[in-house]
């Protein structure tokens, strides 16, 4: 075990602007700026005071171009985790709080900002570190083609039940359709509506791909002892773990345990970082750019194994309030809103606080599972006053 | 194109030639696919290609429904797979399966054999192996 980020760190702020695709009323870096400035008001802190800045997964926006708006005083910390899309987010949390707890930066905003007009699709974006010839000749240029193989083998090779991906959509959308926040909100979605939806890339059909949304999300990290002279409870960083293990990565699709999300080596190495186990999760928010890449993180942090993944992966028990393990309790890249994934970590913090829409009461922890399947993955787990005391 | 690192030459000139050509490390003799600058297990440098036949078993695939923007040359739907080649410790390689219809199952471990074709992508006519199921594509 080590213990070096437990409850050293906390969110204290969070802001999201979120808008449907290609309609935002704003540019990017006004977008993103907003983003901040909701997240130092939601905590107290005044916007010049952040003094660091990391993102993830291809985002434009140099903090020093953000420095005139938000009258930064001083930029001591400005950062991207190097690949892996959002398979890099909660990698985004173990930079800021490295530069917190070494005492590089002591307010560090982790954002995520797109705006299509600006920055274009974020499928494009994705795919122009991976397409290569190999692919094209293929017919693959998408992440949903090279993600449906992946599902193509964990449920015909590896026996995982299709209706796997149809619980874990029909657990977003019920999130969805209860948050006024949600593209789902008060959407109704049934098996018929998932079976009847065109398909896209076998097995996957429309419903079984995330889709993206202009607009952008901030988080406030500062120190554990700063956040609790704030204006809101602290939501603590209690692990953080990024990367990948031999072999796994970019490899034309060679990778070994192929069918999986990634998490082998990260998922390990979160229980061992923070001494917990997938028993003492009490929600998660687990990103989903598919449907089955979503069972599969699941599987892969131990929740479920691929011979008893039906059992768990059950609607009952995917929501909130009263599901073994509520998932994508504001309903998910799928049914909530895709800005990369930043509205999941955002997540994490609000239903730690009691601020969900979906609320579940008594929750403690809270793993925030980054982008699967991507060459390099992250994985999070944040706590609140109920585990840290 | 992002990911053509140079090393891999010999592939598309193989291919150009209407065969299958694929790395082995020249020191310890472990497949290498993708290609590598080092051998990552005994630490030589340099690969040596070695010509393999056009058959394999399928790993995996999928079945495209949907316009995406690049496909243009190819009709909907297209079965893309993913091939374990015979005789490289199950090194596996992207291309197209033919003659499979629109509700035909495709199986997972299916023999399959192939023939060199491509496809065109922008500009370019970029080289791909054209899988068929063999012995009837069961698995």
């Amino acid at each position: 075990m080590n213990k070096t980020f437990y409850a050293k760190t906390a969110v204290a702020g969070v802001g999201i602007r979120q808008f449907r695709r290609a309609s935002a009323p704003m540019s990017e870096q006004q977008a993103l700026t907003h983003a901040i400035v909701d997240a130092c008001e939601d905590a107290g802190l005044a916007p010049a005071d952040v003094d660091g800045f990391v993102t993830y997964g291809d985002d434009k926006n140099e903090p020093a171009r953000l420095m005139s708006a938000l009258g930064t005083k001083e930029l001591n910390w400005s950062m991207a985790v190097l690949g892996g899309g959002g398979g890099g987010i909660a990698g985004a949390f173990a930079d800021a709080a490295a530069a917190i707890i070494s005492g590089q930066a002591k307010a560090v905003v982790i954002f995520r900002a797109l705006v299509q007009d600006m920055s274009g699709r974020l499928s494009a974006a994705v795919m122009a570190h991976h397409l290569n010839r190999h692919m094209v000749a293929a017919g693959i240029v998408a992440p949903a083609q090279v993600c449906a193989m992946r599902a193509q083998r964990l449920f015909e090779y590896h026996g995982v039940p299709e209706s796997t991906a149809e619980e874990f959509l029909k657990a977003c959308y019920y999130h969805g359709s209860h948050n006024p926040d949600a593209i789902a909100y008060q959407t109704a979605f049934d098996h018929d509506a998932y079976a009847g939806s065109r398909l896209i890339a076998e097995p996957f059909r429309l419903f079984d791909c995330s889709r993206e949304n202009d607009g952008a999300g901030a988080l406030l990290l500062v120190s554990a002892e700063h956040a609790r002279n704030l204006a809101k409870p602290p939501v603590y960083l209690l692990g953080a773990t990024q990367g990948t293990g031999k072999g796994w990565g970019d490899l034309l699709d060679n990778d070994e345990d192929y069918a999986s999300a990634g998490f082998a080596t990260v998922a390990r190495r979160l229980w061992e970082q923070t001494d917990l186990t997938p028993a003492d999760i009490d929600v998660a928010q687990i990103y989903e750019n598919f449907s089955a890449q979503g069972v599969a993180s699941l599987i892969d942090h131990g929740f479920c194994t691929y011979e008893n993944v039906a059992e768990f992966v059950r609607f009952e028990n995917l929501i909130a309030p009263g599901g073994g393990l509520p998932v994508n309790t504001h309903g998910g890249n799928t049914a909530q809103g895709f800005i990369h994934g930043i509205g999941m970590a955002i997540e994490a913090v609000r239903c730690l606080r009691g601020e969900s829409a979906n609320p579940v009461p008594d929750a403690r922890t809270c793993l925030l599972a980054g982008g699967p399947a991507a060459p390099t993955v992250s994985s999070a787990i944040f706590g609140n006053s109920g585990i840290i005391g | 194109m992002i990911g053509h690192t140079g090393l891999e030459t010999p592939y598309w000139s193989s291919l150009a030639e209407g065969k299958l050509s694929l790395p082995r490390c020249s020191g310890c003799g472990q497949w290498q696919w993708p290609v590598a600058a080092r051998c990552g297990e005994c630490g030589h440098w340099g690969s040596e290609w070695q010509d393999v036949p056009l058959s394999g078993h399928i790993f995996s695939w999928t079945r495209t429904w949907h316009r995406f923007g690049g496909t243009e040359a190819l009709p909907l739907p297209y079965v893309s797979l993913l091939a374990e080649i015979d005789g490289t410790d199950g090194k596996r390689l992207m291309g197209l399966l033919e003659g499979v219809g629109e509700e035909d199952r495709v199986r997972i471990g299916a023999p399959i054999t192939g023939r060199i074709g491509s496809t065109r992508f922008g500009e370019e006519d970029v080289p791909v192996i054209i899988w068929r199921l063999r012995d009837g594509g069961e698995a």
